[in-house]
């Protein structure tokens, strides 16, 4: 059956808005010879908001164009919403005074917004190509982004590191892809459905290397092991962009997965419970130990990932507003918790160590009470988005049968570790120093506003957690 | 509304002092100490509603998924643990101004102000969602002023005791509380009569007591105590002693009894071998102790270890004579380790043997000392003796057994309780090196602050019905224990 493709270009419209701004910043470049950063990441930011504009009369809609590959609906909105959102406050951390662009601050921001573009395309696919395509969209500029702390060498292990394992990941993930394609005949997910009821062995070896494929980028653990150096070796900001981006786009397409190809808890689906409760043990653990907070909070994220896939456990009915609402939380405290890094440090490396922590409160007071914040909201303390999140999480997991039941008393277990974790760098904070401790730089105001934005975020999602609800959740449960 | 501005007053003052300038300490003094006696005087005037009036507000929160509102009450038990809060809260700010660097006063006051917020909002919580966020906040302002405001560096090695075992407590009441909503759907529990299956109660319950145990603490969980009792700054632990500890007899009474009320029975056995444990080895414990906070912390282990044993005995006015119990037991702690916070900042040292004789030249202090340690020994006219008689009387009726293990402990009550009054107070006056020999007496402020707990402890110890005749007699647990009554 051939039919006319025809294009909605209002679905399109955030997409081409972003990759409009993208060109801009380039030709902005070009034009003027070395535009301010002040310029083009202002530029970047206007193309945020440009594409939120665009998103604004999709909400709530469920409509696809591009023949079905491409799907604005509940699984795309909010996921894009957050992309759009974490772009434009990655970019007012990378207006730090010391901030790394590897010496071209244009290419180093129209590779951002393709990152994001890319992160949208995931959430939007809905056929195993259009997947594939946004995950090499965000890959690719993303390999590039980790290497922009030039000539600082472990940004370049950083990227080589990255290159490696993800082509890796990527090489699962299309050969998953094909089998995937063998076993249903056809790319399209929706069609995926009768060949997972089936559980043919092609499509149990299919769905599980794309799994695999997707846990790289996740950084569940076992797949974990690039997270600490790519997070310690990028750029703040593109680390940053890594610990949120990434994985609120790649739980769109797991959630799409899901719901789409499986519609309910499936056995096909328990290696990634497996994985998830490793990912809490090994994240949690792995932070005890460290002392830069780069390292730290590359743990703090494979373990949060692990959190995240409990919203999937039994394919339940809230389970995608849960997802979204711990995503928007986890953007929420990390953005705001790495603003206070480039903070601390003005973006400079040294001082991502845990001793440039130590009595911040009775030097800078606002700036370590927003830090201890964002930590507690990490661990999970009440008042603040990240508790709410885990409320959420755990009703999934503990409404989800037996293997539901064990990924929330992981969940727990693993936030007991955490509090550790956390609460270290929050004493240090607080413990009064005796004799000279290290300055810290004045910040730009760009980088306060990120702070801000982070803290507000927190605030209100853990305080008001029905505005989340009443007005980001286009399908309510 | 007026619970809620009973509620939030503290933390409003706290806030508010952000204001005013780090160095202005006098002004910073009088915020605090203005803001936690207006929370009394505001929550002294609730008093009349008792027991039968309850004032409730429910506004609507969280509509989606699993439902909760804003829902505070006040009326009927939680009346006194506000009143106690609010009442301990006054000396402890008023205490804490003596804190030796002005300049980090401010943090300290507004530390202590949020807890008294955080005690506030989980006495008066109408459902488990604000419960269980009060209880979890609580940690924070403790925490920090271990941390940042205690001197010694084994205070900070009590933070982390506190803060993991009290953490931990908090996470298993939270999957308590998460594996109950699953089943109600909405967070709205108080009242509700459940229809679980007997093997999830039996499992819920153990939850939620085993959080609430923790905090008590009761024998085996009482590890992170003794250190969070003997390293806190005096205001602080007459707040956590004094009020904190409380929260998990409150949350026993409140949420756990009436919602799992055949799963407690099931549990009682072994709740009341736990609770006799408390009650005989905190006496002996408190007996070996060479240090006098440390003493009162395992006397305190002891003592509450018999609210337990009462509540799990299910014989006659257990929520009576359990909510007495533990308003004395707030009082007499509360000032037991505000006065010797007062010899620790005189002499130095808490260490019984380094230091005695001080009535010869304190005499009011050496009275106020010698009240508080009577009412903890159980004098009879002290509230000590009213809680500690009527629970025994009340647990007799149904486990006789326990009663009868539990009152060897009055016995070395009177020994520890001695040793330390005898030892602080008494024989020739020893001093150890530089401390200061005169300014040994109360000063006038130290002598108000202390003076109301005092009062209030002779008050409930002549007039025990005044407050028993006040708490309401129809309550889930009282049922539950009627009902086991009449089964025997």
């Amino acid at each position: 059956m051939m039919t006319s493709v025809g294009v909605d270009y209002s679905i399109l419209a955030p997409e081409l808005a972003l990759a409009a701004a993208g060109l801009l910043v380039l030709l902005l470049d070009l034009i003027l010879r070395n535009a301010s950063r002040w310029l083009l990441y202002t530029t970047g930011i206007i193309g945020c908001i440009a594409a939120f504009a665009f998103m604004l009369p999709l909400y709530g809609k469920t409509q696809s164009t591009l023949n079905g590959a491409f799907a604005n609906d509940k699984f795309s909105w909010g996921f894009d919403t957050l992309l759009v959102l974490t772009l434009a406050v990655v970019f007012l951390l990378s207006s730090l005074k010391r901030a790394e662009d590897g010496g071209n601050p244009a290419s180093y921001a129209s590779l951002l917004i393709l990152c994001t573009i890319g992160g949208t395309v995931m959430a939007g696919a809905t056929n195993l190509i259009g997947i594939f395509l946004g995950i090499e969209l965000l890959s690719l500029s993303l390999y590039v982004l980790a290497g922009t702390g030039f000539p600082r060498e472990s940004s370049q292990e950083a990227a080589l590191k990255y290159v490696m394992l993800g082509s890796l990941a990527s090489g699962f993930l299309i050969y998953g892809s094909a089998l995937l394609y063998g076993a249903g005949g056809s790319i399209a997910l929706s069609a995926l459905t009768k060949a997972a009821a089936v559980s043919s062995p092609l499509f149990i070896a299919g769905f599980a290397l794309f799994v695999v494929g997707l846990a790289f980028k996740l950084a569940l653990a076992p797949f974990h092991l690039w997270t600490p150096d790519v997070y310690e070796g990028s750029p703040l900001a593109v680390t940053a962009f890594m610990a949120v981006a990434v994985k609120a786009a790649s739980f769109a397409v797991l959630a799409r997965v899901a719901y789409t190809v499986f519609g309910h808890a499936s056995d096909a689906l328990i290696p990634l419970w497996a994985l998830a409760i490793l990912s809490m043990l090994v994240g949690n653990l792995g932070a005890i130990r460290q002392r830069n907070l780069k390292r730290l909070l590359a743990f703090s994220s494979i373990a949060q990932a692990g959190y995240v896939v409990v919203a999937l456990a039994g394919v339940g009915a809230s389970g995608l507003s849960s997802l979204l609402f711990y995503l928007f939380a986890y953007a929420f405290m990390n953005l705001g918790a790495f603003a206070v890094i480039g903070l601390v440090g003005d973006g400079s490396e040294a001082y991502a160590d845990i001793d440039a922590y130590r009595g911040l409160f009775f030097r800078r007071p606002w700036v370590a009470a927003a830090m201890a914040l964002f930590l507690m909201s990490l661990a999970g303390i009440p008042g603040t988005a990240g508790f709410y999140g885990k409320v959420l999480l755990l009703v999934q997991g503990f409404t989800a049968g037996p293997w539901g039941v064990a990924l929330g008393i992981s969940l727990i277990a693993g936030t007991l570790v955490s509090f550790y974790v956390y609460f270290k760098v929050i004493w240090q904070m607080f413990v009064p120093v005796e004799g000279e401790a290290p300055q810290i730089a004045d910040g730009t105001a760009a980088s306060w506003l990120a702070v801000g934005l982070g803290a507000a975020g927190v605030i209100v999602l853990g305080v008001l957690p029905q505005m989340f609800f009443t007005y980001v959740v286009a399908a309510p449960p | 509304m007026l619970i809620d501005v009973i509620i939030f007053l503290p933390l409003a003052a706290a806030l508010l002092m952000l204001l005013i300038p780090r160095t202005s300490s006098g002004v910073l003094k009088a915020a605090a100490l203005a803001g936690s006696l207006a929370t009394f005087i505001l929550s002294a005037l609730v008093v009349p509603l008792a027991p039968n009036g309850v004032t409730q507000q429910v506004v609507p929160w969280i509509t989606s998924g699993v439902v909760a509102s804003y829902h505070v009450s006040l009326g009927g038990i939680n009346v006194f643990f506000v009143l106690l809060t609010t009442f301990v809260a006054v000396p402890a700010v008023w205490a804490a101004w003596t804190y030796a660097n002005a300049t980090r006063l401010r943090g300290y006051l507004m530390l202590l102000l949020a807890f008294e917020w955080t005690l506030l909002g989980l006495f008066t919580a109408g459902n488990l969602l604000l419960f269980y966020i009060y209880w979890d906040l609580m940690l924070i302002p403790v925490f920090l002023l271990l941390v940042g405001y205690a001197v010694s560096p084994q205070a900070r090695r009590a933070a982390w005791g506190y803060l993991i075992y009290n953490g931990a407590g908090g996470l298993i009441l939270l999957a308590g509380v998460i594996g109950l909503v699953v089943q109600t759907h909405t967070f709205e529990v108080v009242g509700a009569t459940s229809g679980l299956p007997a093997g999830l109660e039996w499992w819920l319950f153990a939850a939620f007591a085993l959080a609430f145990l923790i905090k008590t603490p009761v024998f085996p969980f009482h590890a992170w105590m003794p250190d969070t009792y003997t390293q806190s700054p005096p205001p602080l632990v007459a707040m956590v002693s004094g009020v904190q500890s409380k929260a998990g007899l409150y949350g026993l009474i409140v949420f756990a009894l009436p919602l799992f009320p055949n799963a407690a029975h099931a549990w009682a056995p072994l709740l009341l071998v736990l609770a006799v444990c408390s009650v005989v080895y905190g006496a002996f414990a408190a007996l070996a102790q060479n240090n006098a906070k440390t003493l009162v912390a395992f006397s305190s282990l002891s003592h509450l270890g018999l609210v337990i044993l009462a509540l799990f005995a299910f014989s006659f006015s257990v929520v009576q004579i359990s909510v007495l119990m533990i308003v004395s037991h707030g009082l007499i702690s509360a000032a037991l380790f505000l006065l010797l916070g007062f010899i620790e900042e005189r002499v130095g040292t808490c260490e019984l043997g380094s230091f005695g004789g001080l009535s010869v030249r304190a005499p009011r202090f050496g009275v106020f000392m010698l009240i508080a340690s009577m009412a903890a020994l159980g004098l009879p006219g002290l509230s000590g003796f009213a809680g500690e008689f009527l629970i025994f009387l009340s647990a007799w009726q149904t486990q006789p057994v326990f009663v009868a293990i539990s009152l060897v402990s009055v016995v070395i009550a009177c020994v520890y309780v001695l040793k330390l009054f005898q030892s602080s107070m008494h024989g020739p006056e020893k001093l150890p090196a530089g401390a200061v020999r005169d300014g040994l007496e109360l000063r006038p402020r130290e002598f108000a602050l202390v003076a109301p707990l005092l009062a209030a402890i002779i008050f409930l110890g002549l007039w025990p019905a005044w407050l028993n005749d006040r708490v309401p007699a129809s309550n889930a647990v009282t049922q539950a224990s009627a009902a086991s009554m009449e089964s025997k």
